[in-house]
């Protein structure tokens, strides 16, 4: 990726992360509305308390994502998030808005990984494959 | 709320980019400047601080306020007036020292910065979403 669409990137995701934080600290309820039932029963928290988690998770991969630092680990903390909201809140109106973000979180990871990291997974692939 | 997420996001890439200055200025490093050439001759000149405090972090604390003032304000922490008013002054402050920047770069170091002048169109833009919104 061209290193300034690789930041243009990330400071859409960043922005992204941060506003969703934001809106879901305004009201956790109607947004805990999107959480299947299913979810729900097997929380062992409040469904508030765990969209209140949800809130702090999503800024603060957000603001590690707006200054660049840790970078690969917050987009792939932020993948992981979409890939779980996926799971959790089933096929809706804005599965597509979640796919794009996963897409996007995940680019930004595969992007940013350190190239000696990137050798390590290499040998470790070569490694199981054999 | 349109508003506020304009505020927000122009706040974001106001961080965003003050931190990209504050970075390279720390390694020494230039940057790249998109447009122009002039970046390194704004950057580096004698009015790059302003009473004795770097403009790039007296501009990171700038939108770092905003961010969390646009926040409170979405999420309804009180005192919502203190807040507004707050978030008057800063981008009316900002704006003042923004077109003070803009003369001197036009008139004084005769040299462009990028960086500089989008900082200033993003306070600006503010400043104008900010008045916007009073009249719809």
């Amino acid at each position: 990726m061209k290193k300034s669409s690789f930041h243009i990137l990330r400071v859409g995701m960043a922005i992204t992360f941060l506003w969703i934080g934001i809106l879901i600290f305004k009201n956790p309820e109607a947004w805990g509305g999107f959480v299947q039932p299913w979810v729900v029963d097997l929380l062992p928290m409040s469904l508030t308390d765990a969209m209140m988690g949800t809130a702090v998770l999503d800024i603060v991969i957000g603001a590690l994502l707006l200054v660049d630092i840790l970078t690969p680990w917050a987009a792939l903390v932020g993948a992981g998030h979409l890939l779980i909201v996926l799971l959790v809140s089933g096929i809706n109106d804005v599965t597509v808005r979640d796919i794009a973000i996963f897409t996007g979180a995940f680019a930004l990871f595969n992007d940013s990984l350190p190239e000696a990291m990137r050798v390590k997974l290499m040998f470790w692939k070569k490694k199981v494959s054999n | 709320m349109t508003a506020f997420a304009l505020l927000f996001t122009l706040s974001a890439i106001g961080i965003s980019e003050t931190v990209y200055l504050i970075r390279t200025r720390k390694h020494h490093e230039h940057p790249v400047c998109p447009i122009g050439e002039g970046c390194e001759v704004v950057l580096d000149s004698k009015y790059n601080h302003t009473f004795g405090i770097q403009n790039d972090i007296l501009g990171l604390l700038a939108y770092i306020a905003l961010a969390f003032i646009t926040a409170f304000l979405v999420i309804g922490i009180e005192p919502i007036n203190f807040w507004s008013v707050g978030m008057k002054i800063i981008v009316g402050m900002a704006s003042l020292v923004s077109i003070f920047f803009t003369y001197l770069q036009a008139k004084v170091i005769h040299a462009w910065c990028f960086w500089c002048l989008m900082s200033a169109f993003t306070i600006w833009l503010m400043g104008i979403i900010i008045v916007w919104s009073q009249f719809i």
